[in-house]
């Protein structure tokens, strides 16, 4: 599955042998990425910074659920109601208790691993579309627990989550976007080469065997039951820390937020994105969280011309999600990731084929 | 296993998308007035409007957005507010939070100075923004919680909240039959639980004896004989309905099926022609609780509409109450824009505010109580009409009702 990146390179050093980048090419990429994310902030206005920071929130998540589907292969319909554990318990620490918000988005994660751990349970004994409809099962049912459960709400049907702060500074509303980009930022990268180190140890390793056989990995001697339930775990722990910044960040948590439709979204990203890969997950949810925006400054431009697509904007913009989908799934099944490599390989011996 | 994960997912989505598309009207935009999307002049006033044409609540989304926008395009067709034009973004967010947040940071890129909102749900998850970014913020939702300055600084309510049109129609229902078990259907989110706690409170504040029991009803449901049965056996004569028209006619249609002796009240948003128009026969005999009069009852405030509807060739009546209810709306707002233009003090946030809670009272016409804010209050009316569905009309009972005291 691994595309040889570039030949010729010998390992002297344990180190070197350890480094996740190892070419000039690679380094001077990662160069220009911290470059492009470091400007971002000052190019862009408010706006669209804030379709930069859903994207960075959806990052973290969509890599929680590639961690579950793309490299465990336990498929997940539960993603929003994950969403919803972390920004509950976050809200309503902070709110309601009073906990400082740094500990309560923490302790989100903490609760929504262990909630991940209990919905996970039926992976043991449930594969393919059996545990997808287990997994919808707990969508449905912490969907129903945050409709109708009213102490949680107050009866007012939302909860208010606090602004970010720590040690009496808070966020200021004038440079609300831009403060935010960092907090998101530092949290998904983090949350990246955390992912992406995971998938070097024996944990890791153990979760990608249950996923290519599951016999075969428990006759090598992996713990099956607790690669899985780890899997769970790791990845709605990723998943309260989305549901948490949400709810920081929007201000604001109600169920209609965290829907089925939102994780069959999120299955979306990790499809479109690539399974099984890190920064698949961050290409998806770039991809499918600009998609709409551009839509709509798309029919904006031509709404002279063409006033249908501005009518149907909403409609239109939830079939083109669906359409792209449908486009990667028959002409690149393993998504912008692998397109990625493609054209970079391409380019690497250009002018000649290999 | 792969597998099954694309073919699943491939299916999924397809669903979603087919529901999401499919809940979408293909209704035309014939009155769709110029004011919206025309690129502004430098000194053009900007307005952000949100609107819900193709979601849960189009039914009424769309005339109310309609009349807000009618209502600019006649502003501005006469000189706008001295001489400067009110440049209205409008854009559909489908009644889903996430949009409605989206847009709204369009807008202020885009330097709104006040927002026309739509649903409970986004004007409060707007409602901490409007406060941090000092925007007026009016929407059609009449939850109790916008009209206090103290919580929601720039949250302006024109018309009697959801809870007062909950107290009205508990009034009404006391009045006739003392003892009555009451059910209360309503949409399942913050807009239909908004005056479910303030109805039980206020059985017990007045000594009611009525029974009091809330049922939520399942958005995209065909029929609602389940919510019915269980009402049943509550003993319930009568439905009070938070939602909007076209689940509410569904009721109206399973009352009569089921032949129940049950009279539903309708509040705010599903008492117009719409619901008398989908129940049919079935509308007969319920009540409304709604505080902007409806255009057949013709008073003296329907006249400009009318005129406007008439030049652009199109029948008010058959655009209904809530283009009227958007066209007022706006109404207020314009009379805040103009207050601070005849203050003479620039154009911003707080003076938009300051002017709206200084200003006269906003006279409708009798088409809705006059709209009065003040600084300690943003609750701008509290008198609503009470209507009865008769020979398929909506007949007036009672104007200007007020929760008892």
């Amino acid at each position: 599955m691994i595309v040889p990146l570039a030949t010729g390179i010998h390992h002297t050093s344990y180190a070197s042998e350890l480094a996740l980048r190892n070419t000039r090419g690679e380094k001077a990429r990662l160069g220009l990425g911290i470059l492009a994310l470091g400007a971002l902030p000052f190019l862009l206005d408010s706006y669209w910074l804030s379709v930069v920071n859903a994207i960075g929130i959806a990052a973290i998540g969509a890599i929680g659920l590639n961690i579950l589907v793309g490299f465990t292969g336990q498929i997940s319909l539960g993603q929003g109601g994950f969403l919803a554990v972390g920004a509950f318990t976050s809200a309503l620490l902070s709110g309601r208790a009073g906990v400082p918000i740094p500990v309560a988005i923490a302790a989100a994660v903490v609760v929504t691993a262990i909630g991940g751990v209990i919905a996970g349970l039926p992976a043991l004994r449930l594969k393919g579309l059996y545990l997808a409809i287990a997994t919808l099962g707990s969508q449905e049912i912490i969907e129903f627990v945050i409709r109708r459960w009213r102490w949680l709400t107050g009866g007012q049907g939302f909860l208010e989550a606090p602004p970010l702060g720590v040690l009496g500074w808070h966020v200021q509303r004038a440079t609300f976007e831009r403060t935010w980009y960092w907090v998101i930022l530092g949290a998904a990268a983090l949350g990246a080469a955390a992912a992406r180190n995971v998938f070097r140890t024996a944990l890791g390793r153990s979760f990608m065997a249950v996923r290519d056989h599951e016999v075969a990995a428990s006759t090598i001697g992996v713990n099956v039951t607790r690669a899985k339930l780890g899997a769970f775990a790791l990845s709605s722990g990723y998943v309260g820390l989305a549901g948490a910044l949400t709810a920081h960040y929007s201000g604001t948590v109600s169920w209609e937020r965290f829907t089925r439709e939102v994780s069959v979204l999120y299955l979306g990203m990790i499809i479109v994105g690539g399974l099984g890969s890190i920064a698949g997950s961050i290409y998806g949810a770039a991809f499918l969280l600009l998609l709409p925006p551009l839509l709509s400054a798309l029919a904006d431009a031509v709404r002279t011309t063409a006033p249908f697509l501005a009518d149907q904007l909403p409609a239109l913009q939830v079939a083109a999600v669906g359409l792209v989908i449908m486009l990667f799934l028959i002409f690149e099944p393993r998504g912008l990731d692998r397109l990625w490599r493609r054209v970079r390989d391409y380019f690497g011996s250009w002018p000649f084929r290999y | 296993m792969t597998r099954t994960i694309y073919l699943f997912s491939a299916v999924l989505l397809t669903i979603s998308a087919c529901k999401q598309s499919g809940s979408s009207s293909g209704a035309g935009s014939e009155a769709r007035p110029a004011a919206e999307g025309k690129k502004p002049a430098s000194d053009d006033i900007v307005l952000g409007i949100l609107a819900d044409l193709t979601g849960a609540t189009a039914d009424v989304g769309k005339p109310y957005n309609e009349g807000m926008l009618a209502y600019l395009d006649n502003l501005n067709a006469q000189g706008g507010i001295k001489g400067r034009k009110i440049n209205a973004l409008s854009e559909d967010y489908a009644y889903k939070i996430p949009n409605a947040e989206e847009k709204y940071k369009k807008y202020v890129q885009a330097g709104a100075v006040a927002i026309q909102g739509w649903g409970t749900g986004d004007s409060e998850a707007l409602r901490s923004k409007v406060k941090g970014d000092e925007l007026p913020f009016m929407s059609a939702s009449y939850a109790e919680v916008l009209t206090d300055p103290k919580q929601s600084p720039y949250n302006f309510v024109v018309a009697p909240t959801y809870s007062d049109q909950m107290r009205i129609a508990l009034d009404r229902i006391a009045a006739s039959d003392p003892t009555a078990q009451v059910a209360v259907f309503h949409h399942d989110s913050p807009f239909g639980m908004a005056p479910v706690a303030d109805g039980e409170q206020w059985i017990k504040d007045r000594g009611y004896k009525l029974g009091y029991k809330d049922y939520a009803m399942k958005g995209g449901a065909t029929d609602h004989v389940g919510l019915l049965q269980q009402a049943k056996a509550q003993g319930a004569k009568f439905i009070v309905i938070q939602n909007v028209s076209s689940p509410a006619a569904t009721v109206a249609r399973d009352v009569a099926a089921q032949k129940l002796d049950m009279k539903i009240v309708c509040l705010n948003w599903c008492s117009d022609e719409l619901f008398v128009k989908l129940a049919g026969p079935a509308a007969e005999g319920h009540w409304m609780v709604q505080p902007f009069a409806p255009p057949t009852a013709g008073k003296p405030g329907h006249e400009s509409v009318r005129t406007y509807a008439k030049a652009k060739g199109f029948d008010l009546e058959a655009k209904g109450l809530h283009f009227v209810q958007g066209w007022y709306t706006m109404h207020v707002m314009a009379r805040g824009l103009e207050k601070v233009a005849a203050d003479g003090k620039p154009l911003t946030g707080p003076n938009l505010r300051t002017a709206l809670e200084t200003m006269d009272p906003v006279d409708t016409g009798g088409v809705i109580g006059p709209v009065r804010f003040s600084a300690d209050s943003h609750r701008g009316a509290t008198a609503a009409g009470i209507y009865k569905v008769e020979g398929g009309k909506m007949v007036e009972v009672a104007t200007a009702v007020t929760p008892q005291k």
